[in-house]
């Protein structure tokens, strides 16, 4: 491999990278404030992501409804969806002296169900395209080439992130739930309902899920099982610490940069195993994630 | 109202005995579920010592299994070493893996070890899946026919009561380390680690030992699968086993024998059934996950032991 | 003094991060006595007991147990060697039965005789610790079920379970009512006396200290402070400043 290809390969992976990584980011951040606010992760973010672009395709493709129409409602759906789970099964879970472990199992119940949804109403027994929102046109950014959807993913993940953090940091909910994530009981002690802000957390990650699986379901293959995608969101959640917002964002650019130089460097078929390794090689080596802070002793 | 002594010991003998002459009485559908079921108990007796005893989350056991399962089968088929013998090596070189996992893995806690176990366990599933010389690749690898101690075995029947007289010994096995040094020092990693320091505990080694001893029953539950199956296909061997099992050590009840046999019982014999109604499957198997966790979060076992006294769990 | 210290802490300072828990800390303990090491909260008493239990490392000094260090001694390896102690916050084997954590506790015993005994015998055992400290009838109750008093008075029998030689107790009449007390203050004098055990007790309680401490040690912001007869360190200006006199005298 001579130096011009290696530096074509670079700035092609690079900018492929960003594109997928940013779509990594926003469900590592997805991930990230569920386990935050409610100390458990959330194994059904993958079906929640499948779902919702199958929400998407539906009123798009059978309802014909158009994009300005489907992205505010498919958005709504996801977030009513994931805050009514939270509200009727989680918060049952949560006040039944129950251990992380029981809401793991429930976000896995959670997610065999929306799978057997997607396949029971016939859309998702066959594989699917979603149809581009901004068009197959190519633009060449130095010598790397990249699509119209493509600008359109980086840029509206970016500005949707941007709007995210201004939410979380100058808003009264947004404050709100920090406070949760920092302190649940200190959280209550200064008036914060804690059940609807969690509820609020679950609505707005299954939103943000949402938004991804619409913007990256055309470059995609549409299955039932196309969820297992989201298990970079939590690979990207490992590298960036999974309780830092911006180690996440930074977790799934890396993610995305270094899957798309696996594919061009070493081969595609590696690609579907360096996840994983990823995320091995990373808590081996730093079992509290490349961000996060040190291993505390427990205070005795 | 305790369940007392005698009443215990008559339903093991009721039980026994149904078990004995099961295969005499039905079909070899029936026969063929009786020894998934079986080798269920296994799988879950395993995964209650490290999550369910030790507090360990370690979600890499469907690849134990499938190192039982792909050891025995090219052991016994490529070299024509004798089945009990392959069965064996399958459980020593699970065990050899699931103690370097341990041994790498004993600083990460919860989530972080939930997830690197987990990322362990899809590792193997794309080795099993792209070594081809070896597992045959993706197209999956058919199992040599057993003959164990002087008798083939052709079918389910035959292999019946090797797989009951195996899962009974690991049942009286389980029970005898819950009760022993070792089954204590697990529970004392898994409700404080600085007091099982203070007494004395090793906890690193015991989480190793709990990271081995789980992957040694799950390579044993490979092997004998491997005894009465014909064909192992990669695709069986991904998460959802492992989540299979892991529900079952659940709803069963964590950290109790009974509960682990109980959930296997119970999810695996849902798990077939609904295979009738493939389309509600996951939707069935899901709901009855959230019901469980909702209205009885700690399984079958606690909900007994809250409704029949402190007896009945144990 | 001819008699060697059962326990000695040499310039011992521990820092987390920044943070200096204990600054130079000195203190000896000798054989078959009860030593109390007092002050208020915050005073790094439990980080010393958590540096003897070897949970913490120090980031200098040493500490010898019989006259060897127990720097070389991993955390699972002092109630081989005959520490046993007890925990401020607890830290029960909450999920399993009260039987059943003083087991563990015997089990560090036996692994020190190199011996096993049958499930019955350690039962039996076990059972006998709790008669001690008047557990018995809560045998088979989850750990988690009891009260606070008397999941101290758990802790208690489980550390007794070691059969140690030194005992660390950390706040052990803390939840216990005034009969409870008084109890805890003849099993104590009683293992002291009778059986030649050595205790450093972490108290609040000052009507326990006083009675049954045959020296007082007082840390205050990791610093000792002062050392002396129980007598003399109730007299001591600075103490009463620093402890007494903040805390409320009502204590004393």
């Amino acid at each position: 491999m001579d130096w011009q290809v290696i530096w074509l390969f670079l700035q092609q992976g690079v900018a492929s990278g960003l594109v997928t990584g940013s779509i990594y980011a926003l469900l590592a951040v997805a991930i990230v404030i569920i386990f935050k606010t409610t100390d458990a992760p959330n194994f059904a973010a993958g079906e929640l992501f499948m779902a919702a672009a199958y929400v998407a395709l539906y009123l798009l493709v059978f309802l014909a409804l158009p994009f300005v129409a489907v992205v505010p409602i498919s958005l709504g759906i996801a977030f009513i969806a994931a805050a009514l789970f939270y509200r009727i099964v989680l918060q049952k879970i949560g006040s039944s002296a129950a251990v992380t472990v029981n809401v793991v199992i429930a976000t896995l119940g959670l997610s065999f169900v929306l799978k057997g949804l997607v396949r029971k109403t016939g859309v998702g027994d066959v594989p699917r395209s979603f149809p581009s929102i901004f068009g197959n046109d190519t633009v060449m950014i130095g010598q790397a080439v990249l699509t119209m959807q493509d600008i359109g993913i980086l840029v509206l993940a970016v500005l949707s992130m941007t709007i995210f953090f201004l939410f979380f940091n100058f808003t009264r909910t947004g404050r709100a739930m920090r406070a949760v994530g920092m302190n649940p009981k200190a959280a209550v002690l200064v008036g914060i309902n804690l059940r609807r802000t969690r509820m609020l957390i679950w609505g707005l990650s299954g939103l943000l899920s949402s938004l991804a699986a619409i913007l990256i379901a055309p470059k995609i293959l549409m299955t039932a099982d196309m969820g297992s995608v989201v298990i970079l969101g939590f690979a990207a959640a490992i590298i960036g610490g999974f309780t830092s917002l911006p180690g996440a964002v930074l977790g799934g650019i890396i993610i995305g940069v270094v899957e798309n130089l696996v594919g061009l460097f070493i081969s595609s078929r590696a690609i579907s195993v360096a996840p994983f390794v990823a995320i091995m090689l990373v808590l081996v080596l730093r079992p509290q994630g490349l961000l996060g802070g040190k291993v505390a002793v427990k205070k005795v | 109202m305790p369940i007392t002594l005698p009443a215990k010991l008559g339903s093991l003998a009721v039980a026994l005995i149904a078990l004995i002459v099961l295969p005499h009485l039905t079909t070899g559908y029936v026969v063929y579920l009786a020894n998934l079921m079986l080798i269920y108990i296994i799988l879950a007796l395993g995964l209650n010592i490290l999550i369910g005893e030790t507090g360990q989350f370690g979600l890499a056991h469907v690849a134990f299994y499938g190192i039982g399962i792909y050891t025995t089968a090219i052991l016994a088929g490529r070299f024509d070493v004798p089945f009990p013998v392959a069965i064996v090596a399958g459980m020593l070189l699970a065990g050899a893996i699931g103690f370097l996992l341990g041994a790498v893995s004993f600083r990460m806690r919860d989530i972080y070890l939930a997830l690197s176990t987990f990322a362990f366990g899809e590792a193997m599933q794309w080795v099993f899946k792209s070594w081809d010389d070896v597992t045959n690749g993706p197209n999956g690898m058919r199992i040599p026919q057993a003959s164990m101690f002087g008798f083939r075995i052709t079918n389910d029947h035959d292999a019946y009561y090797i797989v009951l007289a195996v899962t009974i010994v690991v049942v009286l096995a389980t029970v005898a380390l819950m009760r022993s040094r070792l089954g204590r020092a697990f529970r004392a990693v898994r409700e404080s680690e600085p007091a099982a320091l203070a007494l004395g505990v090793n906890v690193r080694l015991t989480k190793v030992i709990a990271f081995t001893l789980s992957a040694v029953y799950a390579g044993l539950a490979g092997g004998v699968y491997a005894s009465f199956s014909s064909f192992i296909h990669p695709d069986s061997l991904g998460f959802t086993t492992t989540i299979l099992v892991l529900t079952m050590i659940v709803v069963g009840g964590l950290g109790s024998i009974a509960g682990a046999i109980m959930g296997a019982l119970i999810l695996g014999l849902i798990q077939e059934l609904l295979r009738q109604a493939p389309s509600y499957q996951e939707i069935i198997y899901g709901v009855i996950l959230i019901l469980f966790m909702m209205y009885a979060p700690k399984g079958v076992a606690g909900a007994i032991k809250a409704r029949f006294g402190r007896s009945a769990a144990k | 003094m001819t008699v060697t210290p059962f326990l000695s802490i040499k310039n011992l300072t521990v820092k987390f991060g920044g943070l200096t828990a204990v600054n130079d800390f000195s203190m000896d303990v000798m054989p078959g006595s009860i030593h109390a090491l007092i002050g208020p909260n915050g005073a790094g008493k439990s980080t010393v007991f958590n540096c003897i239990s070897r949970y913490y490392q120090p980031v200098s000094g040493d500490i010898l147990f019989q006259g060897t260090s127990l720097m070389q001694t991993p955390a699972h390896g002092t109630a081989i060697r005959g520490i046993a102690r007890t925990f401020q916050n607890l830290e029960l084997f909450n999920g399993i039965s009260v039987v059943e954590n003083v087991m563990v506790g015997l089990d560090a015993a036996l692994k020190r005789d190199g011996k096993r005994l049958s499930p019955r015998q350690m039962r039996l055992e076990a059972e006998a610790i709790l008669e001690r400290t008047g557990l018995a009838d809560y045998r088979n109750e989850q750990a988690d079920a009891l009260d606070f008093g008397h999941q101290k008075l758990l802790e208690l029998s489980r550390a007794l379970a070691v059969r140690p030689k030194l005992l660390l107790l950390d706040e052990p009449a803390a939840g216990l009512r005034n009969r409870e007390i008084a109890a805890l203050d003849r099993l104590l004098v009683d293992l002291v006396r009778k059986e030649g055990l050595t205790v450093i007790l972490v108290e609040h309680v000052m009507q326990l200290v006083m009675s049954i401490s045959d020296g007082i040690t007082v840390l205050s912001f990791g610093q000792k402070i002062a050392e002396g007869l129980p007598a003399e360190v109730r007299q001591n200006q600075q103490v009463i400043e620093a402890y007494l006199g903040r805390e409320g005298g009502a204590a004393a």
